[in-house]
């Protein structure tokens, strides 16, 4: 393990933003610590940082416990939210400044300035302000200013939170390829999951002050073993008292239900494909017909439940108030004690996922 | 109909703020050159010239270099503190940094009269210290009074400057400064300093034009014609000499502050499009 | 921590930075090849007379022996001057208004006792007296004392409480209604009463009063000393004139060496000097030149055109001495207190 956190707890007066925090990553890996607003993920980042200091437990970097090593000896590159760019320097001169303080000769600075200036693709830019910047183009500056010392770990705080839309995919994508070209082991926080499925080759998720799960974004996303998770990835709708339901029997019972788009079908009754399945169709009646850009989200109602799923715009036409076929491949089921992933009785033996 | 209304409603201020200043300022400063220069252009000269109003500038400059060099020192390090810190009694600093501004001057001079005058409590203290290091130092009655009271009555003019922008500026960039390993010294050479300069600048002007026109304060602690006079005192003096040539002399003199003064406003002008323009 | 390194190294640098200059500043007091520096804090008025007379001894001392004197005057109520002493002012000498103002610096412990003794004529090189000053004309014919009362008679005389004339003002007021009303007090308090209730502006010294007299153009009739009378009838002739009441008090501004300060500075020889000085012949005349009556009689007799002579003077004896009178009038709830406090 290349950077750990052992048993970290911290509190602010009353607020807990750490419960024992523990995980460890391995070197060169991309991490995401990810959580909803306030779950205490940039506490954490910061205290791996030593930005803040844990009340208990352990930061330990390349196996050397670090707690009383002040942050600026931490060998850490931090790119704060809102880019920090000191702004009444120029883009070279803001590179520049972590090998300045070191005291590095300066040809050799002159010469790693110009690589990273490069590296982020900011050729001729070098003698801007950050106020002539972008948004993209500040971020950059400050992945540049944050790498340009050389430092073992790189710690991001929401790096895409102050930028467009439209910019922050290509952002994304950017500073994915940037990263795992330096080779440089890296975490960020981010409260977007979309971001952290994207961008991350792990995620940590925290609530809380807890750690919920941790693993990589595939596995999160099928099988989640907390409650919270469950909920927290994906797009779901949690559901109480769904009784009747083909294929469950009592299993859903009293117990909270989360279902995803993607675990329910909603075809016309003459769909040959689901020929076979006929038997555990459930009756729906469209109530609700959203364009969602690159398809349709259709909300039904079924067994006096409502559940969304979505229609590629490949497919037929659909009206509100249209009776449909649906079928429920599988639900999470959870209670106080666990989560489990429930499949449709009926429909085993036949291979879903070939659909 | 409305646009009309507004309009002449508009012009009406315009009229009554450009009235207020010709009388409240413009006319006055007008009397002031006009009666300089009643004598002549010689006695003018000789007004300015004279023995005490060389003293008086002396001193005016004096006091006034000292209480800016000062009070920027102190006035960083007062609003570093307020502004970066969190600590008890922080709002009591901030408060004391602007009793300068609430209490007239002269309490401020006969306070310094109650603390370092000869019968005042430090005097003993100030005695032993004298003797310790072999000085005559007098705290009132002195130029080291005038000084003294004049750093007391300018001493929130660039505490006051300098806060707001550091509150805007927040601790981020700072910071990411200390992440990367910069001192403290550094960091206050490298960000923190070019984004407060031009604030820092107007603060200073504010602060000697200020220092200059001080009366109150001053005019408690000093009473030397000559020797611990200041250049508005100086003009005092001549004004109740009493004769036709002093008060023209008063003038003169006043003229001199005038002239200062409208130094300081042009500095100030600059400084304030400076800052405009450079603003990040 | 290192913050805090760098705030305190640069508190104790500028501190000693600051204490460098002062004390720079502050030996002003050193004697360069010879020069000696002199202060002496005298009352309102005597500005111009004291100019010229610094002059003179100037001349006198490099003639007797041969050194620079580098004189510095200091001006101001007479009263508030002998607090400024008291409470630092390092004068070598006093020239005040009035010998309570005096007594009150012995009383501080810096002049020793039988200070009085130490010059001629009970240390009063010059007197004065009181008179009134009013526009060319004398529309509201103001004339004497009970002209004063009169409605609409503005009145410009400086506060008790801080100069020497304008006790000076008062005790004569005083001895008018004395002699009006043969001594009954609340009479007299009445008179005083109602001339204080015509009074428009109260300075805080008597040269105060004479500006706001004379440049600002406030009030009808300045009570004044006569030498500030006669020195504004030669600066703005035409434009004033001069009236003698009938009953007025013979001023005594008296002058003293502040021992402890001489002591300190080592100046009383030449303090000494400086004020035995002010009784010579030239020195006596020059008194008369600025209106100041000389003590001297047979210099004073030079200037019967200058002075009336004839004026009715009572003294300060007539109120008991200074101390009494002082008592009894400008003391903290005395008679003054009680008139202005009802106003």
């Amino acid at each position: 393990m290349y950077v750990e956190m052992k048993e970290i707890c911290k509190k602010f007066g009353d607020y807990e933003a750490a419960k024992q925090i523990s995980f460890g990553i391995e070197k060169g890996k991309l991490v995401a610590l990810l959580g909803p607003s306030g779950s205490g993920k940039t506490t954490i980042l910061r205290m791996l940082a030593g930005l803040e200091r844990q009340d208990r437990g352990d930061v330990v970097i390349e196996g050397k416990v670090v707690n009383d090593v002040p942050a600026s000896e931490r060998g850490i590159g931090f790119v704060f939210q809102n880019y920090a760019l000191f702004r009444y320097m120029t883009v070279y001169d803001n590179i520049a400044f972590g090998l300045k303080v070191q005291k590095a000769d300066k040809q050799k600075i002159h010469a790693r300035v110009m690589e990273m200036v490069s590296l982020i693709g900011l050729e001729g830019l070098e003698k801007r302000y950050p106020n002539q910047l972008s948004g993209g183009q500040r971020q950059r500056v400050a992945f540049a200013r944050a790498i340009a010392p050389n430092p073992q770990l790189l710690l991001l705080d929401e790096p895409f939170a102050a930028i467009d839309a439209k910019v922050r995919k290509d952002l994304r994508k950017w500073l994915k390829d940037m990263i795992q070209k330096v080779g440089i082991t890296s975490i960020f926080v981010t409260h977007d999951q979309e971001e952290a499925v994207e961008v991350a080759d792990d995620i940590i998720i925290i609530n809380e002050g807890r750690l919920e799960q941790m693993g990589s974004p595939i596995a999160i996303y099928k099988n989640p073993k907390t409650p919270f998770v469950a909920q927290f990835i994906g797009t779901s709708t949690v559901l109480e008292n769904m009784v009747g339901f083909k294929g469950y029997d009592d299993a859903l019972d009293g117990k909270k239900v989360i279902v995803r788009p993607e675990f329910v079908e909603a075809f016309k009754s003459d769909n040959k494909k689901f020929a076979n399945m006929m038997n555990a169709v459930e009756e729906g009646v469209i109530e609700n017909v959203v364009f969602r850009g690159s398809y349709l989200e259709l909300t039904l109602l079924v067994n006096g439940v409502r559940l969304t799923t979505n229609r590629s715009l490949e497919r037929r036409h659909v009206d509100i108030g249209e009776k449909m076929c649906v079928l429920l491949y599988r639900v999470y089921l959870f209670d106080d004690k666990g989560a489990e992933i429930r499949k449709n009785q009926l429909l085993k033996g036949i291979d879903v996922e070939a659909l | 109909m409305e646009e009309r209304s507004s309009k002449i409603a508009k012009w009406c201020l315009i009229g009554i703020s450009v009235a207020f200043f010709l009388l409240m300022l413009i006319v006055p400063l007008f009397e002031v050159l006009y009666r300089a220069l009643a004598d002549g252009l010689e006695a003018y000269g000789t007004a300015l010239g004279a023995k005490t109003t060389l003293s008086a500038l002396k001193v005016t400059l004096l006091a006034t270099v000292i209480a800016v060099v000062v009070n920027t020192v102190f006035g960083l390090i007062a609003s570093w503190l307020v502004t970066k810190f969190d600590f008890r009694g922080k709002n009591v600093l901030s408060t004391l940094i602007d009793i300068p501004f609430s209490i007239s001057p002269v309490i401020a001079g006969l306070a310094y009269i109650m603390t370092f005058g000869r019968t005042g409590w430090a005097k003993p203290l100030l005695d032993g210290i004298n003797e310790a290091l072999g000085t005559d130092i007098a705290l009132v009655f002195s130029v080291p009074a005038v000084v003294l009271a004049t750093i007391f009555v300018t001493f929130p003019f660039i505490s006051r400057e300098i806060i707001p922008l550091l509150y805007a500026q927040g601790r981020d960039e700072e910071e990411a400064a200390a992440m990367m390993g910069a001192s403290g010294f550094t960091i206050f050479r490298k960000i923190t300093f070019p984004h407060i300069r031009w604030g820092l600048l107007y603060g200073v002007i504010l602060c000697a034009a200020r220092a200059f026109g001080e009366f109150g304060a001053v005019y408690a602690v000093s009473k030397a014609r000559g020797k611990t006079f200041t250049l508005p005192l100086e003009i005092d003096a001549l004004y109740m000499a009493g004769s036709a040539d002093s008060i023209t002399q008063a003038f003169a003199v006043s003229s001199l502050l005038v002239g200062m003064a409208l130094i300081m406003l042009i500095l100030k002008n600059i400084v304030e499009y400076r800052g405009k323009r450079d603003d990040l | 921590m290192k913050k805090r390194g760098f705030i305190c190294k640069t508190v104790c640098f500028t501190l000693l930075a600051a204490c460098t200059a002062m004390a720079l500043t502050g030996c002003g007091e050193e004697k360069e090849g010879g020069t000696i520096t002199f202060t002496n804090v005298s009352y309102d008025p005597t500005r111009e007379f004291y100019e010229a007379y610094n002059e003179l001894f100037a001349e006198h001392y490099k003639e007797t022996t041969g050194s620079g004197i580098e004189l510095v005057q200091s001006h101001g109520g007479s009263g508030s001057q002998a607090r400024s002493v008291i409470e630092g002012n390092d004068a070598d000498v006093v020239t005040l208004a009035l010998a309570h103002d005096i007594t009150a610096i012995e009383n501080a412990g810096l002049i020793e006792e039988g200070w009085m003794e130490e010059f001629e004529r009970n240390s009063s090189p010059y007197t004065s007296t009181i008179v009134f000053l009013v526009h060319s004309g004398n529309e509201k014919e103001i004339n004497d004392w009970d002209d004063l009362i009169k409605e609409g008679v503005e009145i410009i005389t400086p506060d008790p409480k801080s100069s020497g004339g304008a006790c000076w003002n008062f005790l004569a007021a005083w001895q008018y209604a004395k002699t009006t009303f043969g001594g009954d007090e609340e009479k007299m308090k009445e008179f005083v009463s109602k001339l204080y209730h015509n009074v428009l502006v109260m300075d805080s010294g008597a040269r105060g009063a004479t500006t706001t007299f004379v440049e600002n153009g406030q009030g009808d009739v300045l009570i004044a000393w006569e030498n500030e009378a006669l020195l504004t009838l030669q600066e703005y002739p035409g434009e004033y004139e001069l009236v003698t009441p009938g009953i007025s008090i013979l001023a005594e501004p008296s002058v003293a060496v502040v021992d402890e300060n001489a002591d300190k500075n080592g100046t009383q020889e030449v303090a000494k000097e400086y004020l035995n000085y002010l009784y010579s012949e030239e020195a006596q005349r020059m008194a008369g030149k600025y209106y100041y009556r000389p003590s001297d009689e047979t210099v004073l007799q030079e200037f019967a055109d200058t002075f009336d002579l004839s004026v009715n003077l009572c003294t300060i004896d007539d109120f008991g001495g200074w101390d009494q009178a002082y008592e009894d009038f400008f003391a903290d709830d005395a008679v003054f207190d009680e008139i202005y406090a009802a106003q």
